[in-house]
């Protein structure tokens, strides 16, 4: 039998009590363990961002860290990225400016996304491009997301300047 | 990809990091951000059945730009962040946003970042891979694919943050069982060495942070990258210069050179000449050529070690220019 230590998770606010190999990367324990699977094994090496989480509100490449390491933090996924049944604004410009082809790429360019307007609301095209410079499409030539993320900066920012 | 079986430890000081180094000689790595061992070790590069990871080691978290200190694990996404290293380093800040991916930079760290393993063609790859290939003298065999031979690796280093750190002459603190010790940040590589080992760090040595010495903020800086894609890859040529004159005439002039051989070299036999001398046009011509001849890529990255040679005469008249222009 493998060596096994407990491991206490809090994932999109709930708690998850585990035992698991101190190996165990923090991906595949979301998508395996947990069936979060919005959470996506791209390269598996920190290339693509597929497998971005937020770690107390920062992005981070899940498929990087160890699980057990992730202990003590708050972690969000892109299922907890918005309330049940409801849509965060840069949600919304995806689907509303068709910013997705084959959609692999898309929970980790949201989880991004989020994290960065909600430092920077308003943020420029620029200021967008280069935040997602960690997030690989191998389908839309980025256009789209871009266009995406640039409108929900705009639906942002006059609300979180107030 | 899954990793072998290790036993992970969480020590809360460098005490109790030290005294698990040397529980575990010869068999444990440290753990920083994970950004070079995970992906390493997933592909199973000499994977060890220890890590001591450094996450809760809170005194290699300080970060006190303005007093030139940057601890070990300090993330780079904080360094590229912080208006005061800005200010006072350049040279360090553009190097620290020229790494990799902004979500790279969340996780990976300072320590991490000068004792990153070092890279060829033949070594970052799978290990069906490697096998089919027959394994290389830096993992699990005994020759070298690119300089044929048994005794010498000539992978390549690839950290952003050596060179702008070694012109400003930072110096690294390093524990270890004797106790502490401070050595130039270009002395912590050997040129002399093997290429399979990459660093003169003893064994269960610990990297606790970089001192960056007082006037070091009164010398202009700049580190300039060549590399394929300009928001992802590593160096292929990292150059930093760190420059003062006085009346006209060269006070201080330091140039690093990372991403073309085993270990990043401070170049002080081509620039000390200099000292005194007015920056000509002609001098800088000359220097830039010198500096060409005095390095060895090897065909181990993606863009061809002439090239790379040309380019780092170029890149060292651009970066002169640069700052004497103050651009
Ligand atoms: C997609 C991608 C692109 C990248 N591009 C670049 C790039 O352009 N430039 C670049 O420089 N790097 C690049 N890297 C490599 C890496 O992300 C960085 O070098 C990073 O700074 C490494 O830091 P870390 O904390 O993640 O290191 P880790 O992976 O935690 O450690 C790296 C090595 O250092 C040792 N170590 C770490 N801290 C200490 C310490 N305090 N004392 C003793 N030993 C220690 C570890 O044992 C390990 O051998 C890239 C990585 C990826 C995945
Ligand atoms: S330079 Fe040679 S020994 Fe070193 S990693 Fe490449 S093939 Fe292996
Ligand atoms: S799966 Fe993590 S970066 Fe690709
Ligand atoms: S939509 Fe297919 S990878 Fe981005």
């Amino acid at each position: 039998m493998p060596k096994k230590v407990p491991v206490r998770l809090r994932v999109n606010g709930e708690e998850h009590e585990l035992h698991l190999p101190p190996q165990r990367i923090l991906l595949d324990v979301l998508r395996e363990e947990l069936n979060l699977t919005g959470t996506k094994r791209g390269c598996d090496l920190g290339t693509c961002g597929c497998c971005t989480i937020l770690v107390d509100g920062e992005p981070r490449l899940s498929c990087l860290m160890l699980a057990k390491l992730a202990e003590g933090h708050q972690l969000t996924t892109v299922e907890g990225i918005s309330p049940a049944g409801a849509l965060h604004p840069v949600q919304k410009a995806f689907i509303d400016l068709g910013a997705t082809q084959c959609g692999f790429c898309t929970p980790g360019f949201i989880v991004t996304a989020v994290a960065f307007l909600r430092d920077h609301p308003g943020a420029t095209r620029d200021e967008i491009s280069r935040a997602l410079s960690g997030n690989l499409c191998r389908c839309t030539g980025y256009v789209k997301i871009l266009d995406a993320v640039e409108a929900a900066a705009r639906t942002l920012a006059p609300a979180q300047e107030r | 990809m899954h990793l072998d079986a290790f036993d992970l430890h969480q020590p809360t000081s460098v005490e109790e990091a030290l005294a698990l180094a040397q529980r575990h000689a010869g068999k444990f790595d440290f753990l920083a951000g994970g950004t070079d061992l995970l992906p390493n070790y997933k592909m199973h590069l000499n994977v060890r059945p220890h890590l001591i990871s450094l996450d809760h080691v809170a005194e290699l978290r300080a970060f006190r730009p303005e007093a030139g200190w940057l601890g070990a694990t300090v993330r780079l996404r904080n360094l590229e962040g912080s208006s005061t290293l800005r200010r006072r380093y350049p040279g360090i800040a553009e190097a620290a946003e020229e790494i990799a991916t902004p979500l790279v930079r969340a996780s990976g760290t300072v320590g991490g970042n000068l004792l990153v393993e070092t890279r060829c063609f033949f070594f970052n790859q799978s290990y069906p891979w490697r096998q089919a290939l027959g394994f290389c003298l830096k993992a699990d065999g005994d020759q070298c694919h690119v300089v044929p031979q048994k005794t010498r690796c000539y992978a390549t280093f690839s950290g952003d943050l050596a060179p702008a750190l070694m012109v400003l002459d930072a110096h690294a603190e390093i524990a270890g069982p004797g106790g502490r010790r401070r050595v130039a940040v270009a002395d912590l590589y050997d040129p002399k060495g093997d290429g399979v080992r990459r660093t003169k760090l003893g064994p269960g040595e610990l990297l606790v942070g970089v001192q960056i010495p007082p006037g070091a903020e009164h010398l202009k800086a700049k580190y300039s990258k060549l590399r394929v894609r300009p928001s992802f890859d590593f160096p292929e040529l990292g150059v930093a210069v760190a420059l003062e004159e006085k009346g006209g005439k060269v006070a201080r002039l330091e140039i690093a050179l990372g991403g073309l051989e085993t270990y990043p070299r401070l170049m002080r036999a081509q620039t000390s000449p200099l000292v005194g001398e007015r920056l000509t046009e002609e001098r800088v011509k000359a220097l830039s050529e010198d500096l060409v001849k005095a390095v060895r890529p090897v065909h181990n990255t993606f863009l061809a070690p002439d090239y790379r040679r040309k380019m780092t005469g170029v890149y060292v008249r651009r970066a002169i220019g640069a700052l004497r222009s103050g651009s």
